[in-house]
């Protein structure tokens, strides 16, 4: 018997499970394969908060400032290398431009654009899905007042990859740039960087070496040997191409968390449906057990809370059949909220479809959407399945996720 | 119905997402492997309109299931890429292994029978092993690696016949031991132990003569024999299946081709197989769970580092052995998780892949090394024998089945 199983092992999940087990709870994580994280940007966006919250069913609106707050903690604790500044902060995205952020390691935050100096965009050989020509473009339009250099890094990890004409990923780029050797090249690299501005007198002493798929955050230091190399400039990282490098060594560092606090993670195996009988008639239902598929044999968790994490539309949460014929949550078969109308004509407007989800209580408890009344005692529902936003044009993905996971594993 | 199923045994599950090359152990290290998306769903098309790729770059995979447990639609992959190399063999094209590399699938596939002449004379057979001049020529004959960690041979394990007549009869608390090639030939101790415990809580063991699994034999290419000892061992598990015995395994393969790939066989058992097969410490924590364990345990004050092996990992239960030891007062273990071994069999024997297999191994020997340096553990756990192998060979810590750890908390061993 668990104190808590988490269904799904995405940022929610995770949060939630670690928080949890931080708690001293015993929690077990079920996840079919990876989570969503292995797409995430190394960026949290939290969105307007304060309009946001005031939006009638938004998940905001379910939790108080504290929360929010708690939420935020949480992500710096585990994460020192996380900043927040009363300022907006801007990072690199892998096309070059600048997007807005609100929680963003501290080696990804852009210099004020109305700064001068010079970027040199180091360029790894042969690093699969990155163009550097448009990196430059868009960083010439972005910071007028910058120089743009380039200047190609050959990695010999990857001589054999190049030889054969082969592309290396940013996740295979990013293990070289954490291991001694690839910083100590880096090192070598960004030093005559360095010699050279200084020789050809250049003309504004701020220069900020760009680098894809570097990944500086993240280390478990009780599993792997790290080395901190001081570069002598600064080095802004960028967002990656996907699967991405900051995705997964941050889904890996949150999975040694987890375990390291005690928990358990059960991967490979689908949660397909729970147990429960109603506590009485007129009360909501209590959730004894899970459902669970591994390999060759039906398992039957027993725990006393359940959180379900499964994602939305996107991340395999709820499933839709052909013609929209039919629409489900996949584990609890809990009642969505479904707008009459899914799409507008516009692409990049709000779209109603992505309000789909559980509407949930202030305990995030699901709903029944006709009487409003809460249907199971001891399930809560986190991240991208809960009701009403739009992680999109509210720019609001990480913030939801992080503070609904935090909020569920307080109620464990 | 079970849409997801539905949709999982068809190839359009796969959304391209590249997740499963981004976590695939060997095309990390080898360039020329065209990672499990580009080897299975991809190429399962051109498959499908019967063109047939050469046996060669299938036989990179080391079958690890790294890509069907990080896969987050459900996409069997290493199933596909092993059907196709199933399909490879009988497939007219010109790019079949050498002779050579045939001739050595056809011997690290039969560890059952090394393990049988291995042990007629173990320190015979061991001494052998360790002449430089027979590894020599095992690397040169066999294209086996001369610097592979060949595990050594030792007291093989007893079979146990069902003494007691009709299964589930007069003994209503009984098991079925599938010890492996491993177990039985290398590492017999580790049954003997095996079934003290489980006599400990209240349960007869059977042993009967089985065969070889079959997995050694399928990831080397060898089918049909794989099959025919699948059927054979069916057959003798199948009275004790009708009569609801559980089957229990102590290596983690074994257990993995029991659940995932007896129930495929066309045998009056395959349909029981899955559902009553359970790695060691998965029945024992579901005994737990029904207050069946006894917990007489003494306190043992150590401190582990734990390696999750791929193959019981890809079997969709967790953890449980760590579940199992942390009842147990003063045990303190850390479940690394730092990835595949690298061994994946004999994969790592194959002169080859020797090199890349230590590479791929790599971040785990890193994990353990600084494990021990911080003084985190002194020692490594694993249930997987060639796991185990790997991880002494790339670390030189001393590394045991969790199962001696629990046979010392119960004072059957005294280390």
């Amino acid at each position: 018997m668990w104190d808590a199983i988490v269904v799904g092992g995405g940022l929610a999940g995770w949060t939630a499970g670690i928080r949890a087990a931080q708690r001293g709870k015993k929690v077990l994580i079920v996840t079919e394969g990876v989570g969503t994280l292995y797409y995430f940007s190394g960026i949290f966006d939290y969105g307007d908060l304060e309009s946001l919250r005031h939006l009638p069913k938004h998940p905001y609106s379910l939790f108080d400032a504290e929360a929010i707050d708690r939420g935020k903690h949480f992500i710096q604790e585990l994460c020192p290398e996380y900043i927040e500044t009363n300022k907006s902060q801007h990072a690199l995205t892998v096309l070059g431009t600048a997007r807005q952020g609100d929680l963003m390691p501290r080696s990804m935050v852009l210099p004020n654009h109305q700064e001068q100096g010079s970027f040199v965009l180091l360029v790894p050989e042969g690093l699969k899905d990155f163009f550097p020509e448009i990196v430059v473009s868009n960083l010439v339009r972005e910071f007028p007042g910058w120089q743009v250099n380039v200047k190609r890094v050959h990695a010999e990890n990857f001589g054999e990859w190049q030889r054969m004409g082969k592309s290396a990923s940013g996740i295979d780029y990013a293990a070289i740039w954490r291991s001694k050797e690839g910083q100590n090249l880096l090192a070598q690299e960004i030093e005559a960087i360095k010699r050279e501005h200084q020789g050809a007198g250049s003309r504004s002493g701020k220069i900020a070496v760009v680098l894809p798929s570097l990944v500086s955050e993240y280390f478990d230091a009780s599993r792997t040997k790290t080395y901190v190399q001081d570069y002598s400039l600064p080095v802004i990282e960028m967002s990656s191409f996907l699967p991405s490098p900051h995705g997964r060594y941050f889904a890996e560092y949150l999975k040694h968390q987890f375990t390291d606090l005690g928990g358990e993670l059960m991967i490979g195996a689908r949660a397909a449906a729970l147990n429960g009988k109603p506590m009485s008639a007129k009360q909501p239902k209590s959730c004894q057990e899970i459902i669970v598929q591994s390999m060759g044999k039906v398992l039957h968790l027993k725990a006393k809370k359940f959180i379900l994490a499964t994602g939305g539309l996107l991340g395999g949460g709820i499933k839709v059949g052909i013609e929209r014929k039919l629409i489900q949550e996949d584990v609890f078969d809990l009642p969505l909220y479904v707008p009459q109308e899914w799409s507008t004509s516009q692409f990049f407007a709000s779209q109603p479809f992505a309000q789909i989800g559980v509407e949930t209580d202030k305990c995030l408890r699901p709903l029944d959407t006709n009487q409003g009344r809460v249907i199971w005692d001891n399930v809560h529902v986190v991240g991208r399945m809960l009701a009403h936003w739009d992680p999109w044009t509210q720019r609001c993905g990480g913030g939801v996720s992080v503070t609904s996971g935090c909020a569920a594993a307080e109620i464990i | 119905m079970d849409v997801r199923n539905e949709l999982t045994a068809r190839l359009d599950a796969c959304q391209k997402c590249n997740v499963c090359t981004a976590q695939c152990p060997v095309a990390k290290v080898n360039p020329h492997f065209p990672g499990p998306k580009g080897l299975g769903p991809d190429m399962e098309r051109f498959r499908r309109g019967q063109f047939i790729p050469g046996e060669t770059t299938l036989d990179d995979c080391s079958n690890c299931k790294t890509c069907e447990v990080t896969c987050p639609s459900g996409v069997k992959i290493t199933e596909m890429i092993l059907e196709a190399r199933r399909a490879a063999r009988k497939g007219p094209h010109k790019t079949m292994l050498s002779l050579k590399l045939r001739l050595r699938g056809y011997v690290l596939g039969r560890a059952e029978y090394l393990g049988k002449l291995g042990v007629l004379w173990p320190g015979m057979a061991n001494q052998a092993l360790k002449l430089n001049l027979v590894r020599w020529a095992l690397d040169k004959g066999l294209a086996v690696s001369q610097k592979g960690p060949l595990p050594a041979y030792g007291r093989p394990l007893e079979v146990i016949e069902d003494k007691g007549g009709r299964a589930g009869g007069a003994f209503r608390k009984q098991v079925i031991y599938f010890p492996g090639c491993y177990t039985r030939y290398n590492e017999g101790d580790t049954g003997r132990i095996m079934i003290k415990v489980l006599e400990h809580i209240g349960y007869k063991t059977i042993v009967p003569n089985f065969h070889c699994c079959g997995l050694p034999l399928e990831a080397n290419g060898q089918f049909d024999k794989a099959r025919k000892n699948g059927l054979y061992n069916l057959e003798l598990m199948r009275p004790y299946l009708e009569a609801g015995v559980p089957v229990i395994t102590s290596c983690t393969s074994c257990g993995l081709t029991l659940k995932e790939d007896y129930p495929k066989l066309p045998a009056p058992g395959a349909q029981m197989i899955g559902a009553q097969t359970y790695d060691l410490f998965e029945f024992l924590w579901q005994l737990h769970e029904k207050r069946e364990l006894p917990l007489d345990f003494q306190e043992v004050k150590a401190c582990f580092g734990y390696h999750l092996p791929c193959h019981l990992k890809a079997q969709g239960i967790g953890t449980p052995a760590l579940r199992i030891l942390r009842l147990i007062p003063g045990v303190k273990i850390r479940n690394l998780d730092a990835g595949c071994c690298g061994l994946s069999g004999s994969y790592g024997f194959k002169a080859e892949k020797y090199d890349k297999a230590m590479k791929i191994g790599n971040p785990l020997f890193e994990a353990v090394n600084v494990g021990v340096e911080r003084g985190d553990f002194q020692e490594m756990l694993t249930e997987c024998g060639v796991c185990k192998v790997q991880i002494q060979h790339g670390t030189s810590i001393p590394t045991k089945h969790p199962l001696r750890i629990l046979a010392k908390a119960y004072k059957i061993i005294l280390e």
